[in-house]
Formats: C-alpha cells, structure tokens, sequence
C-alpha cells in the first residue's frame, strides 16, 4: 500500500495512534470514487459519496437493509457518506463495537420513519424487508403481534430503545449476526 | 503544516479528541429528537449550538465530572493485555480456527445449506441424516478392510487347504463338508447378470462373502494373523463403533434439544431483530438465509395456531380429542398386528404349498410372502397418514408419529424374512429332524448357510437400490414432465410431488439394517451400502430440485432429529440380535468359512484364550465370573443415578434462568411505569429524564461511548475539520 505515505508519515501513525484497520478503511473508502477522495486528507476535504457509490461495496450490496445502514450513519440522513461516516459505520459494526452500541444503532436501523420508536409499520416493513415479502398479510401481522406481545414492555404499542436493548440482552448472537467483516 | 496541526490537536489530548467525537456524532443527527444526547446519554458540549439556554451552571458542572469517569472507563476498556488473557484469547482463536478447517472435511456442506433454503429444515434433516450414514458406512468399511479383508489378501496361501484343528472328531461329516462353488461350465449368456444381481455363480466364492475367508492362522514372512478370531471381534466391533455413532449423535441433538428448547420459547422478536447474519455476501446466500427466516417463522406461526385451537377447545371438546387420539392409535396397532400374521400365514402357506406346483404358480407361492409384505408396506402407511390427518397434530409431532408407526411394520417385516431363513437353514430348531441330524444345519439345500444368508441380505440391498432408482426414473421425473406440459384437470388436481420425509428417512432405516444384519456374512456389504447411500444423496437431491415443490408447512427438524436415530437404534437392536444368535447358537458351516470346525463362532475366542499364558487365562475368568460381574453391575446402576440426578438439576437449572429472563422483563416494566409516575409526579422535564434514567444500568451508558474507539488505539484522523 505505497499510498500511506502520501498521508501520513510512520511518525505521524505513532504519534497519532492512527490505527491500519482505519487506514485500510481510507483505501476502500477511495476505491469507490478514486477520481472524488484525494490522496492528502490533511486539508480536511469535504468530500461525500453518494449512496449508491456506497451501496454498491460487496459488503452491503445483498444486504435487505443497506438503505437504512447508509442512511443511519450519514450525516444528512441521505446516505451520502463522509470518510468519517463510513469510519464510523465499519467500527460500529466491527465485532470489537461493545453490544450496547450496537444494539443502539440496530435500532435506529429498524427504525424506518425516524421517529425514535419502532411502531407496527416500521416492524412490518423490517419483516418484509427479511423475508423479501413472501410472507402473507396475514402471517406478517401476527408475527408482529407476538413481537409487540413479547418485547413491548411499556405497553405503548410501540418500541422504545429501552425495550429493544432489553430484548437484545436475551440474544446472545446478536453481536456476532450484527457484524460486517472487512 | 499538516504535523504542527497534528501536534496541535494531540496536546489537548484525548479529551478532546474524545469531546470532538460528540460533536462529530451529534451533528450527524439532524431530525432525529435524540441527536441532542448521541449514543451514550452524555452531553458533553460546552459550546453546543443546539444546546438549549435554558441549561443550569450545575448541569454544566456535573459533566466534567462524567468526563474523568468516562475517561477512566475508557482506559479501562482497552483491553489490557496480560499474558493470560492473551494466552486465552490465542487458545480460542487457534479452536475456532480448527474448527472451521475441520468443518470443510465435512462432505456436502453448501448443498445441504442450499437444500435446507430452499425447502425448509424438515428436508434438510433428511439430507443430513443420509450424510450420516454415508460416513458410519465408510468408516465401518475401513475398519472391516483394515482388520479383515487386506490381511486376508496380503497373507492367504495359495493352496487353500482346510486345516483341521486337533481333537475335532470329522467322522461322518464328509456329507457336510462338500461345497460346491465352481460356476457352471457353460453358463447361458445372462448368467453373469444373474448372478451379479443375486450373488451366485462366480460371485459366491469372492472376499464378498464368509465363504471365502479361511480358517487357518495366516503366516507370512514371521507375521502370523489369526484371520477367524480377527473376523469375529472385528464384526462385534463394528457393531460396538456403530452404537457408539448413534449415541453420540443423539446425545449432540438431544443436547440442543434441551438448551433451546424445543423452538417456540426462542421469541419471535429475537428472531425478527437478530436472526439476520450482515456478513452475509452474495444473493445467493442472502436469499437463502431469507428462505430459512420465513420458513422458521412459518413454522412457529403453525404451531402456535396449533395450540391456540387446542387451548380454545371447551373440555368436553378436548375429552373428545384425545379419546379420538386412542381409538386411532388402537387402529394402527390393529393394522400392523393384522399385517403381521398375514405376512406370517403367507410365508408358512408358501411354503407348504409352493413344493406342490411348478411353473409360474409355483413361482408366485415362492415370492407369496415378498409380495405381501410389499403391498404391506404401501398399504399400512398410506391408511396411517389418512389416520393421522384426523388427528390434528403439529406438523412435527405428526412425522414422528408417522415415522415410528411405519418403522415397526418395515422391521416386523425384515424380521419375519430371517425368522423363515433360521427355520429352514436350522429345520426349525429341531435337532433330530432328517436333514439336520448330521451336520446340525440343512447341508442339503445350504452347504455353505452364512454364504446363503448374506446372498439374501445382498439381494434385499440390490432390490432395494433398484427399486429407488427405478420409482424415480419411472414415476417421479415422468409427473413432473406431465405436470408442466399437460394441463388436464387430473395432472392440476395430483400436481408436483412433495418430498415426503418419513417414508425416505424409513427407507434409509430400513437399508441400514439390512446391511447390519448381512454384514458378518457379507464383510464387504458396508462398502457397497456406502456407494448405494451416496447415489441415493446424489439422485434425491437431484429430484427434489426438479419434480418437487416446496413444501407448504415445513416442521421442526430439531425433535425429529432425535427420532431419527431413536428409529435407527430399533434396526441396530434387531440386527444385534440377529448376529449373537448366529455367533453362540447355530453351527457354522463344515464346508466353508472361517469358523469350519468349531462348534459355534464364538468358541474361536475361548479356544484362543486358551492359547494365551495362565494368568491371562485367570484374568478372563475371573472377569467372567460372577464374582465380578455383580459388583461391576452395581456399580454402573450407582453411577447411571448419579448421571441421572445431574441430568436432572442441569434441567432443572435451565427452567430456573428461563423463568428468571422472563422475570426480569417483568420487573423492567413495572420500573419504566414506576419512572413514568414519578417523572409526572415530580413534573420533571422529559429531557432530562432520558438522561437520568435510573432504570438503566449506569455502566450501560457509559459503555457505549464514540464508535471509533472500538478500532483498536483510534480517533478519527481527518479530525483536524472538528476542531
């Protein structure tokens, strides 16, 4: 990778503490757009790539909810990504991220209107999203039922973070499903 | 310039690297009302724009403090890396990477991942349970190569005398002794596939059968191999191997069974928010892990459908049910004790009456019994599974009840096949009869009987092989082309077939047996099962993806698993059964085999106890005795209730943390609605309380600081924009 030293120097990684996981993050970063992402990031650039330069990286090409990844770690809530956004959303979904963090950003994920609760129509669009609508309108609304039944704590008809944190405590894969190698 | 900003920006340190982190985060979050929090609660800002005016110096006070302890916890959550953690965290890795090399000498690995996508786990667990048995066979293969079939290559005489041991008194059997092996002189043209299919002619005295192995102690260059005593503990262990698999297999599944319960406890939500892998790639495998969701919610919803119509039966409705449920059970045991002595009349009136007519009715009378337990085992399961739709069980429950009701009647049926051979090889048992007074076999109509035997056990593998292969030639891929192309009311009312697992699963059993109970007559019967079960893998895989549909309701795989094997250890029992009568009871063959002059098989082993020093000898005996055997029985009984009691407070513990799971959801509700009163109570705005939360564990908070610091040793390096 002889573009390291065009951004930082060996003194500056150890001084910094600037880690080779992030550096390699920088160069698939750059892959997608090399024309957009300059070599020399020390004049901080504001440089964003749009969402399907994003959304078209192998990671998260099949993944049913690379919209709302995108989404949810853009700054303007588009998914058109920053370097720091897409640093950001690789470390969440690291596996050294702690379950809590994770569980946090899972639920903003799930949360497709943004409203900071999961309601019966962000619940049905998640289930449709992971069974590519095959299940019938009637299967779907049962299946949330049982899970408003299950997890709902406060009874509000909704999901609010605390009940899906609690929820995510009881299963103990969810760090290693919630997790994107790269 | 860039490292005098760098520099810059390092002598505030980590504080504000760590400060500027919020910011960064926080200023991502544009319409969403918890932007003004971020991840972890804290609201570190000083200088935040959005901050409302309304902040009190105190509240800007207690941050600081905040900052020390999240700093402290920060440092704490590096991970410190002393030489047993590290050594730990090296052991694990160096397991799961041994592991996952090991998990790709498992055979068929996508095919059944790609099957159990596209149709559900139920077929899955028949694919697995085929894979299994490939790989019991196999290894069974190797063990009876190793031990029996190359030491007899590598170190047999070319003269092939018999030799006679000492003291063996032979007068009078030279009758019994006569073997007649050598083909015919001219044979007719077919006579090759004749004997191919049955095992006779020139197929009779190969390493195939018993007959061909010698009873001498093999020497060769100073190596000297007992080939009969090897023949007889390699038999008995191989059973041993194959009970120790079956164990083992059920334990693991069993194992399973009981941690996760047997599925629906496992919720729907954790499914819907955590079942989805991210690390997936590909649109294969996204689709498929798709497929496996919904069938697995699928299922779930059916059972619980299931049980809701049960729960919402009045009494008097569910009396009705289960008294339904027995009269039908009593039906079944009827219908398999009817097919039973049917299969046992037409066997004894056959053979009475078949020495009477020649042609083809004396043909039909021969194969009488054949063709009874045939039409047996069409007719019975098909009456069961119209039975078992009356009786509105779950999916799952239903193949297993189906399974173990056709095993009985396939076992009753190999069984009544041998009880007939045993009658006429040992004239049923009576010594004094005419033909078995001499040899104390029929050596008449069996010169060679152990040979006769695994003959018929060979035939039934073959007929079974060809029966498979032709069903599916002839039946299945003809529906399905008449299916697709013609769309005659008849073809759309039968439509695609539907891969139905416990008739395939019994078949499998049911060869399985058969191949146990020919293998001491057969040594080489594992090897050709081996090659059958893995074109059977290959033929039904290929038929499922081409004439079948997918199925409508899967079931469980997990429980029917267990049954499997539980149906397999039935055929294992009978063929043990089937082998220890042959090796203590009836007298082996004067004109072939290993065992030509003992009285029984089993008599080769004390003869060669004999053989071995006096204190060997007492070891034996006294292991043998009873003296022995008592206390050793007593102690196993100590130790089986030990196990069980352990068994038991294993289960026991898991009931306990499930109920405590639920409890702490329980307790977590009424603390929110607790939170919920005194905030209204106390009239204490909302944002605050959302970073108060008293209900939440502090160290939750804190734990979930900026995302980068998780990237070992980080902060984010175009930083120099945030500052």
């Amino acid at each position: 990778m002889g573009n390291k030293q065009t951004v930082f120097t060996a003194q500056q990684l150890d001084a910094y503490q600037v880690s080779s996981a992030q550096v390699k993050l920088y160069h698939r970063y750059r892959d997608l757009a090399p024309q957009l992402v300059p070599l020399d990031y020390t004049k901080e650039p504001d440089v964003k790539l749009p969402y399907e330069l994003i959304g078209s990286m192998p990671e998260l090409k099949d993944n049913p909810f690379r919209q709302r990844i995108a989404e949810v770690f853009s700054e303007d809530g588009e998914g058109n990504m920053t370097l720091d956004d897409f640093l950001d959303m690789f470390s969440v979904l690291s596996e050294m991220a702690p379950r809590d963090l994770k569980a946090y950003y899972a639920f903003k994920i799930y949360d497709f209107n943004n409203d900071d609760f999961i309601c019966k129509s962000d619940l049905e669009k998640t289930l449709n999203k992971l069974t590519r609508n095959e299940l019938t309108e009637d299967e779907v609304r049962m299946v949330c039922e049982k899970v408003m039944d299950e997890a709902d704590l406060d009874n509000d008809g909704r999901l609010s973070l605390e009940d899906f944190q609690h929820m995510i405590i009881r299963a103990p894969d969810f760090i290693s499903t919630f997790h994107i190698r790269i | 310039m860039m490292m005098m900003e760098l520099r810059e920006t390092c002598s505030d340190g980590p504080d504000r690297g760590y400060h500027g982190y919020q910011q960064s985060l926080r200023s991502r979050r544009g319409p969403s009302r918890m932007s003004r929090d971020g991840p972890p609660h804290l609201d570190l800002a000083s200088s935040e724009d959005e901050d409302p005016p309304s902040r009190t110096p105190q509240k800007l006070a207690m941050p600081m403090g905040i900052k020390k302890a999240v700093r402290q916890l920060q440092h704490m959550q590096v991970p410190v890396s002393s030489k047993r953690t590290r050594h730990s965290r090296a052991l694990k890795h160096f397991y799961a990477e041994a592991k996952e090399t090991l998990a790709i000498l498992i055979p068929w690995r996508k095919a059944i991942h790609k099957i159990g996508g596209h149709f559900g786990g139920g077929v899955q667990s028949y694919f697995v349970f085929l894979r299994f048995l490939v790989v019991l066979n196999f290894l069974s293969f190797l063990l009876i190569a190793g031990f029996v079939l190359i030491p007899s290559v590598v170190l047999s005489s070319p003269n092939n005398t018999p030799s006679i041991p000492n003291g063996t008194n032979i007068t009078g059997k030279e009758l019994c002794m006569k073997y007649d092996h050598s083909p015919e002189v001219l044979p007719v043209f077919y006579t090759f596939f004749l004997d191919l299919l049955s095992g006779t002619g020139f197929m009779e005295y190969t390493y195939l059968f018993y007959g061909y192995y010698s009873n001498t102690v093999a020497e060769s260059k100073g190596v000297s191999y007992n080939v009969p005593l090897a023949y007889l503990l390699t038999a008995s262990f191989y059973f041993l191997f194959c009970l120790v698999c079956i164990i083992l297999r059920m334990g693991n599944v069993v194992r399973v069974l009981v941690t996760t319960g047997s599925g629906g406890e496992r919720g729907y939500s954790a499914r819907v928010f955590t079942d989805w892998d991210y690390g997936l790639q590909g649109d294969r495998a996204t689709g498929l892990k798709q497929n496996t969701i919904r069938y697995r919610l699928q299922v779930d919803l059916e059972e619980d459908r299931i049980r809701l119509r049960a729960a919402s039966l009045s009494p008097g409705q569910t009396v009705g049910l289960y008294a339904l449920r027995a009269l039908l059970n009593l039906v079944v045991i009827a219908l398999i004790i009817a097919a039973f002595f049917g299969i046992a009349e037409a066997t004894s009136f056959s053979q009475r009456e078949a020495v009477k007519w020649t042609g083809v009715v004396g043909l039909l009378l021969e194969f009488l019994p054949s063709i009874v337990i045939t039409a047996s085992n069409f007719v019975v399961p098909f009456l069961c599974d119209q039975i078992a739709r009356l009786e509105k069980l779950s999916p799952s429950t239903t193949v297993i009840v189906a399974l173990l009701r056709a095993v009985f009647l396939r076992l009753v049926s190999l069984g009544v096949l041998l009880f007939t051979l045993w009658s006429q090889i040992t004239c049923s048992g009576k010594a004094d009869d005419t033909d078995c007074k001499i040899c104390r076999y029929n050596s008449a109509q069996y010169q060679c009987w152990e040979s006769r035997v695994g003959q018929e056990m060979y035939k039934l593998t073959l007929f079974d092989f060809l029966t498979t292969m032709v069903l599916l030639v002839l039946v299945e891929f003809p529906r399905r082309l008449l299916v697709d192309h013609c769309s005659c009311k008849l073809t759309r009312w039968v439509g695609r077939q539907e891969f139905l697992v416990p008739p395939n699963v019994l078949a499998l059993v049911y060869g399985q047996t058969v191949v146990w109970t020919g293998a001491l007559f057969c040594p080489l019967l594992p090897l050709i099962n081996t090659i059958k079960f893995f074109i059977i893998f290959h033929c039904k895989k290929a038929t499922l993806f081409q004439n079948c549909r997918p199925a409508i309701k899967s079931f469980r795989s997990t429980s029917s698993n267990f049954f499997f094997c539980l149906v397999l250890l039935f055929g294992w029992i009978l063929s043990t059964v089937v082998l220890i009568y042959s090796m203590a009871e009836i007298h082996p063959s004067f004109g072939c085999g290993p065992f030509r002059f003992s009285p029984t098989m089993w008599s080769v082993i004390q003869a060669s106890i004999d053989n071995l020093t006096k204190t060997t000898q007492d070891f034996f005996n006294i292991i043998g005795s009873l003296a022995f055997c008592v206390p050793l029985f007593l102690l196993s009984c100590v130790v089986l209730s030990y196990v069980a009691a352990l068994a038991s407070v294993y289960g026991k513990s898991v009931a306990i943390l499930r109920e405590q799971i639920k409890q702490d959801g329980r307790d977590k509700q009424f603390l929110v609605k607790q939170i919920k009163d005194l905030t209204r109570i106390l009239g204490v705005p909302k944002h605050e309380e959302d970073q108060y939360d008293p209900g939440a564990s502090w160290g939750d908070h804190h734990a979930s600081a900026s995302p980068p610091q998780y990237l070992p040793n980080v902060h984010s390096f175009p930083s120099a924009s945030h500052y």
